[in-house]
């Protein structure tokens, strides 16, 4: 029969200030509910069942779970402290009262506290004495409690209520439902099994069948022994079959090690998994960040350079800023050469005088000049006499020949000190690529202005789409665990699906090579029958056939329990997890048990197309293993019997969550007490929001209570009043 | 003498500038690694090549103080930007100016070389005056804080 709490109640036990009669909450079968807004005393509740089954409560200040002597002083309520003189004693304790089949029992755990001195929040001011547990129990037609005296007999109705091996999946806090199944072991998943379940009983029958028939064969060898004359023949197959027995037994030794390696892999790849979809992503996004950034770098180089190297501008024979607004020199210098030239060659005039060949020149010597003849080769003229001199024409033949005339220079007779004719006619011709320019200065201003704006923005454009890719890498990073960097996280896990798919291969060789030894060893077997001598007593034959067929069917009863089983769990997880989300509008996924290679179950979530769906919220996560947890119960063949003790356990699931959540737990615990804050409102008449107000009308749920404190009042006047609402 | 050894004579000299100027340089020039809030020129020599035509720009010659108060930039003004021939055309300016600094392109060729070393130490004054006075003009708007801090800032106030 189920264990249902039938009501607890307080004695000064912190805010629950009053004797047991004036803080009883009442609960029935089904779902109850105390609503109590943060620091209204939910934990305070939970913490008397942690006092009931642990002699322990949790300390709100540092999370950490005391022993009931060493916190005894934060336990009683600072007003009956208050109230109590020096010299006298204050009682603090819990009372719960449960039944289950045809007796109920009120449990009381107590300590007294006698006040020393005047400081009531001092550990030394106060005296604690532990009170004996008080048991007391009554069948349902008698009228009054009778104690339970034995200390065992106490300890087994306070385990009763709950059996400790369950309490982790009836019994936990908030976030504690996400401990109780780890997905990522798969021996989690087992644990629940085969402790809500009774599959193990079936593993130690098959054990203790397999026992019985080695002995039934053996004793039935020791027999054939006896009875035969030496027969060569059959020694030869009990030998043979003891070989392939021992075949048997290193293959499956092999298998056995084989399969903790697929079980490990699978562990590794399962924890991975999360991490791995992340790790791809990231690494792919690693990439692109790291491929963008080198372009962005390159690009702010460039565009730095460009900037840095604009003034190298005012220097450079393509750009020559620097003869900017310098378009008279060029004039003046030529006016200005020509003038030197006409006096230059004027005086060489003179100091040749004794040569009239060389006078009567139509030009100057050594004139026109090099780049002026160039300028009329290339533009088929001649300025001289201004007439067109057309490539090939004797014009244009002549120009070229003056253009390579021999350099007579050396032949000159001194005219001058010194002749300055060459720097002045080089000073021109090699400053050309600066003067040249000067009317197109404007212009390259303007380009590099344009060149300098369109980096710009590409620098720009590259920044942002390096930013866009870094945000999405930093989404990642919140689900995914970066210490480890990606391309490990990768080969990991590839590294993982490896080793399973090998020791899948060698899993499935194994066990084909184990159903043949089997096999060999069952004709073996047949043989031998065959080779016994007839007068062997018939008990021993009779004992091995029954010992040998029992074996055989507790095996197979087994694994058809365990593949039922997983079929179970399959369904009534799908059933669970489906009512758990039904006022959730995400498209849920189908929650897949698989029997593993190894025989182990295996646990993925899939989406309707059969893509294992990794990461999604902590809601949605906690409520899978909500959904698996209840599965197992339910998968049960025989009912659960305990009630449901639960504080806070929606605090991360999401008020879309809560209203399918309370249906659930309906449908599998036989009872539930659930405290939560999701459902306070403190605006309300009713201290209840909408949710709360459409979820208490619902039939399942029980009762409903509400806690409410005097936020205004000092600590020390604290009290928890509660309003029953159902 | 020939050509080339007058514009040896001209390229082997190395311009001063005003002690006083050291400021602006240091701001302006980035010789070698040193930055600052204002666009720069790299060598300091780019800085004084631009303060000369600016200081004949903004027709400002400003006589350098004594020699003591001087420094140069230990460059030659043959190695001035050598990979082009930017020197000729500062020469071509030069040579334009040649009323300016005293001198006349003919008479050159007639003169013996101590006429000739005083014609080129002129024109390297006449250079010094307007790079000091390029210069002052840099520097009074470097006092101001008129300097705009824009990679552009040389040429336009070249403009």
């Amino acid at each position: 029969m189920a264990s249902i709490i039938n009501s607890i109640s307080f004695k000064n036990f912190f805010n629950y200030y009053g004797d047991y009669y004036d803080t009883r909450y009442e609960f029935e079968e089904g779902v109850n509910i105390v609503v109590a807004d943060n620091g209204a005393g939910k934990s305070k509740f939970f913490n008397a069942f942690l006092w009931l089954f642990y002699d322990q409560v949790l300390d709100s200040d540092d999370k950490i779970k005391k022993g009931i002597k060493d916190i005894a002083v934060k336990i009683i309520s600072d007003k009956a402290k208050s109230e109590t003189a020096i010299g006298d004693n204050v009682e603090t304790g819990i009372q719960i009262e449960y039944s289950t089949g045809r007796f109920k029992y009120q449990i009381t755990k107590s300590f007294t506290a006698t006040r020393l001195s005047k400081k009531i929040t001092n550990f030394d001011s106060w005296q604690i004495t532990v009170n004996d547990v008080e048991v007391n129990r009554t069948d349902h037609v008698l009228p009054k409690y009778t104690p339970v005296y034995d200390a065992d007999e106490k300890a087994n109705i306070i385990k009763q209520l709950i059996l400790p091996t369950l309490r982790q999946y009836s019994f936990f806090q908030g976030e504690e439902v996400d401990s109780i199944i780890d997905f990522g072991k798969k021996s989690s998943i087992e644990e629940a099994v085969r402790t809500l379940t009774d599959i193990s009983k079936y593993e130690e029958l098959v054990f203790l069948t397999k026992e019985f028939k080695d002995k039934a064969e053996k004793d039935l060898n020791k027999q054939t022994k006896a009875n035969s004359d030496h027969n060569e023949r059959l020694d030869k197959a009990i030998q043979v079959k003891q070989d392939l027995e021992n075949a048997l037994s290193n293959q499956e030794i092999k298998l056995a090690e084989y399969e903790k390696l697929y079980d490990d892999a699978e562990q590794e790849k399962n924890e991975l998994e999360q991490n791995f979809s992340n790790a791809e992503k990231r690494n792919d996004l690693d990439n692109k960040i790291k491929e963008k950034n080198k372009r962005t770098n390159e690009v702010a180089e460039e565009y730095t350079n460009f900037l840095e190297t604009i003034n190298n501008r005012f220097f450079d024979g393509n750009f020559s800023w620097i003869s900017l607004g310098f378009d008279n020199v060029v004039e003046d210098f030529q006016s200005k050469i020509q003038q030197f030239r006409e006096f230059h060659f004027e005086k060489k005039t003179l100091k040749n005088i004794n040569d009239p060949n060389k006078h009567f020149h139509f030009l100057p010597i050594d004139s026109p000049d090099t780049v002026s003849l160039k300028n009329m080769i290339d533009h088929e003229h001649c300025y001289i006499c201004n007439r067109p001199a057309l490539i090939g024409s004797e014009e244009h033949n002549h120009i070229i020949k003056l253009k390579n005339r021999p350099i007579e220079a050396k032949n000159d007779i001194d005219f001058v000190k010194n002749n300055f004719n060459n720097f002045f006619g080089d000073l021109q011709i090699n400053a050309q690529p600066f003067y040249n320019k000067i009317s197109s200065i404007e212009d390259s201003i303007l380009k590099t202005r344009e060149k300098e704006i369109a980096l710009n923005e590409r620098l720009t454009k590259l920044k942002k789409e390096l930013k866009s890719l870094k945000d999405q890498r930093k989404d990642i990073l919140i689900a995914g665990n970066d210490s480890e960097d990606s391309m490990t996280i990768i080969n990991r896990y590839k590294g993982a699906i490896r080793r399973i798919a090998d020791s899948s291969f060698q899993i499935e060789k194994l066990q084909d090579s184990i159903k043949k030894l089997k096999s060999s060893i069952l004709n073996t077997e047949r043989e031998i029958q065959a080779l016994r001598p007839s007068n062997i007593p018939e008990g021993y034959l009779l004992n091995y056939e029954i010992s040998t067929d029992l074996a055989l069917a507790t095996e197979n009863a087994k694994n058809r329990v365990f593949d039922n089983m997983v079929n179970l769990l399959e369904k009534y997880a799908n059933e669970h997890f489906q009512s758990l989300i039904k006022y959730n509008d995400l498209a849920g996924g189908i929650l897949k048990f698989e029997k593993s290679p190894s025989g182990s179950i295996l646990f993925n979530y899939i989406d309707s197309t059969g893509n294992i769906v990794h990461g999604s919220s902590e809601g949605f996560q906690r409520m899978k293993k909500f959904s698996v947890v209840m599965a197992v119960i339910s998968a049960n063949t025989t009912k659960y019997n305990y009630p449901l003790l639960a504080d806070a356990p929606l605090s991360a699931f999401g008020s879309a969550f809560t209203e399918g959540f309370f249906e659930a737990v309906g449908e599998v615990f036989p009872q539930s007490i659930i405290l939560v804050n999701d459902l306070y409102e403190n605006d309300d008449e009713m201290k209840l929001n909408e949710l709360g107000k459409k979820i208490i009308r619902k039939d399942f749920i029980k009762r409903v209570y509400i806690n409410q404190i005097d936020k205004n009042k000092e600590q020390i006047d604290r009290t928890t009043d509660k309003i029953k609402l159902k | 003498m020939t050509s080339q050894e007058f514009k040896s004579h001209i390229l082997i000299k190395r311009p001063r500038y005003a002690n006083s100027r050291i400021p602006v340089i240091e701001v302006l020039a980035n010789k070698g690694s040193r930055r600052s809030e204002y666009s720069q020129f790299g060598p300091i020599y780019e800085l004084y090549m631009y303060a000369f035509l600016l200081g004949l720009k903004k027709e400002r010659r400003l006589p350098l103080p004594p020699r003591d108060l001087t420094s140069d930039f230990g460059l030659e003004i043959g190695r001035w930007k050598r990979e082009s021939n930017l020197t000729d055309f500062l020469l071509m300016i030069i040579f334009t100016r040649n009323e300016e600094i005293g001198f006349d392109w003919n008479d050159l060729e007639d003169m013996d070389e101590a006429e000739i070393t005083a014609v080129v130490s002129k024109i390297i004054t006449f250079m010094e005056e307007y790079a000091n006075g390029g210069l002052e003009y840099l520097h009074e708007l470097l006092d101001k804080g008129q300097l705009t801090n824009s990679h552009y800032m040389f040429i336009d106030m070249y403009k």
